[in-house]
């Protein structure tokens, strides 16, 4: 067993767990910051950990981080935008006018002082900065690349001092590359459907 | 608020940096005439003789660390080559602490004066005068005051003795608080954001494009013409208690008369409040002080009779810094001022290194609930957590400064969090 402190609560739980399992195993509540209980795609377990002995906090997704033996462990809340970024996604398909509206909705995004907070900040890994970058030149396509993996954490939209939303501009990117081009797989298997090429159960 | 102005100044003892007659703007002139410039010639007398005046003086950094200014100084002097920089720290943007702005607007001569001592005594003959633009009048009449300089021949002799042209410069810096960091001022006046950076280096080794460079706060600066003048000897006794010189103390909050006070270094806190601030306002309890600005830890009744110097106030487990007295009264809330001052922290955060702005940002929003009467325990055991896992996680003492003030509040008034709990 080891030992972990969560939230103020110290907590016991098996070798080899995530951070999640010892917060459950703590008996701490799994309501806000649990989404998909463990399969890292809802960003929802952010939080700051502390290694034993590290010189830094750092942020994670408690549900793919191991716990280890004196790790101390904040969750951090739902983070809420300073505003919203609201877009018709099938107005999209034209390239220039969601190059317009992407400027128009995230206007800070030319502002990025490259402090790579944001990249430090993701728990994925992903080259936050460089993303931003390549949808402000009206690159959506690596943009979209680059923002693959993304979850939606908002750990890089609370880190970022510009309030750029990285994650969001992220997020524009790919409905707008999705709307102007749907992966191929998708589109022949619509194909297959809509042409009744493909049988589709539906239940009653 | 200015209380320098009312006559109740004229009665005080001991004022160096804020006597009437050195209240001349931007007036070169005005500052001979009150004994300007003799600091300046002095230095340029014995010029290997600087640092050691200043370390039997006893003078120590009034930016905030009460760092001692001879060793910084010794530092930069021993880097070799010509190319140095001196920097007078005037960024000022700490909530509570507003003396290097009443420094640089109404007596900016005897900072100046104290920052061209410092390029003799370093080496250095580039000297930057780092001013917050959002003071109203200050950068300006700094600006007026720096080319009143320019024109006077004294600079010819530094530059002599320098063994090349002095330039001496006013330049705005962003007014963001974390500019005044001592390692934003060098990325500032790079041409970059004021982002801080790693330490080491320092940037007494590496500071301005890589040159060595002496930053110290207006304050600091000011003292040293007048320690050159009378001697170390003399700023000793403007002290009590064995503390050496004065200190400008911003005091604020709950008493009758905020203001700005300048007195002997270890004057005791229920003097500055009682005799200069007045005493408490409308004749309330007092209840605690933030000591030395929004990020250090409280003092409570029991340590009214602490001589405010640094080592006194250290001894109590708190910090003078900058000198800013935050006063609190009975009927003012702790958590209410606590959560505004992390607000403060969490939005002056730069975002380098995301546990301070997500930790500061948390902290904050913990502090609210409980502020706004929705909290809960849980909430208050996270707000432990997070102080225990913070500091040390960023390249600056922004971060760790919100967690001191956060932890000491929790230490102190434990109790008053607790009362406010919903559940
Ligand atoms: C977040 C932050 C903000 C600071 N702001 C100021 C400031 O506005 N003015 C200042 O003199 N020092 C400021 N400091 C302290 C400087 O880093 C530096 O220690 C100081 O200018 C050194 O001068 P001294 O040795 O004369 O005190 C700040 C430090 C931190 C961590
Ligand atoms: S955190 Fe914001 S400002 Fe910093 S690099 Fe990322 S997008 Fe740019
Ligand atoms: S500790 Fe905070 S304010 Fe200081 S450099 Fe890092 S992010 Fe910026």
């Amino acid at each position: 067993m080891i030992g972990v402190e969560i939230d103020g609560r110290s907590a016991q739980a098996p070798e080899g767990t995530t951070v999640l399992l010892a917060a459950a195993a703590a008996g701490l509540p799994l309501t806000g910051n649990v989404g998909c209980m463990g399969q890292g795609v809802c960003g929802a377990c952010r939080a700051l950990v502390r290694r034993d002995g590290a010189a830094t906090a750092e942020t994670v997704l408690a549900c793919e981080t191991r716990a280890e033996d004196g790790m101390r462990v904040s969750f951090l809340d739902r983070f809420t935008l300073p505003r919203q970024a609201p877009y018709d996604e099938t107005a999209l398909a034209d390239g220039w006018a969601a190059y317009e509206r992407m400027l128009e909705l995230f206007p800070n995004a030319q502002n990025c002082r490259h402090c790579s907070g944001c990249d430090r900040a993701c728990p994925k890994g992903l080259s936050v900065q460089t993303g931003v970058m390549q949808a402000t030149s009206g690159d959506f396509g690596a943009a979209a690349e680059t923002f693959a993996l993304c979850v939606m954490c908002n750990l890089c939209a609370a880190a970022c001092p510009e309030s750029i939303a990285p994650n969001h501009v992220g997020l524009f990117a790919r409905r707008a590359l999705a709307a102007s081009q749907r992966p191929t797989d998708l589109i022949r298997r619509l194909h297959q459907i809509v042409t009744g090429a493909m049988a589709v159960e539906t239940t009653p | 608020m200015d209380a320098l102005t009312r006559d109740q100044l004229a009665i005080e003892p001991a004022r160096v940096l804020t006597a009437p007659d050195l209240l001349v703007g931007s007036s070169l002139p005005g500052w001979h005439a009150a004994g300007g410039g003799i600091g300046l010639r002095r230095a340029l007398e014995d010029r290997a003789g600087i640092i050691g005046v200043l370390e039997r003086a006893g003078l120590r950094g009034l930016g905030g660390a009460g760092f001692p200014t001879h060793r910084k100084w010794e530092a930069v002097a021993a880097q070799p080559g010509p190319e140095k920089v001196v920097v007078c720290n005037g960024n000022e943007d700490e909530p509570g602490t507003f003396k290097d702005r009443f420094l640089l607007g109404r007596t900016p001569h005897q900072v100046i004066e104290g920052a061209l001592i410092a390029a003799l005594a370093v080496g250095a003959r580039q000297v930057v005068m780092y001013v917050n633009p959002h003071l109203g009048s200050v950068l300006p009449t700094v600006a007026e005051a720096v080319a009143a300089w320019r024109a006077d021949p004294v600079l010819l002799e530094l530059a002599a003795a320098l063994g090349g042209p002095v330039t001496l410069e006013a330049r705005a810096s962003s007014g963001r608080y974390i500019g005044g960091e001592e390692t934003a001022v060098v990325a500032w006046l790079e041409g970059s954001f004021p982002f801080p950076r790693r330490k080491p280096p320092f940037p007494a080794e590496s500071g301005v494009h890589g040159k060595p460079t002496l930053i110290n706060n207006a304050e600091t600066l000011a003292h040293v013409p007048h320690i050159l003048r009378h001697g170390a000897a003399w700023f000793r006794s403007r002290g009590r208690g064995g503390a050496p010189g004065t200190k400008l103390f911003s005091l604020s909050g709950d008493v009758q008369r905020p203001g700005l006070y300048e007195l002997p270094m270890g004057t005791p806190l229920a003097e500055l409040i009682e005799e200069h601030g007045g005493g408490m306002l409308m004749g309330r309890a007092f209840k605690a002080v933030f000591t030395g600005g929004p990020s250090n830890t409280l003092l409570t009744a029991d340590h009214l009779d602490v001589p405010l110097d640094f080592d006194s106030v250290r001894a109590r487990g708190s910090r003078l810094g900058t000198g800013a007295m935050i006063v609190v009264s009975e009927g003012t809330s702790i958590p209410r001022r606590v959560t505004e001052f992390v607000e403060f922290f969490a939005e002056s955060s730069c975002g380098q290194c995301p546990p301070c702005k997500t930790g500061t940002y948390q902290l904050a929003t913990l502090l609210h609930r409980i502020d706004s009467g929705h909290g809960t325990r849980a909430d208050l055991d996270s707000i432990r957590q997070l102080c225990g896992l913070l500091p040390g996680s960023g390249r600056c003492g922004l971060i760790d400064g919100a967690v001191t003030v956060v932890a000491s509040s929790l230490e102190r008034f434990g109790a008053e969090y607790e009362s406010m709990l919903r559940g």
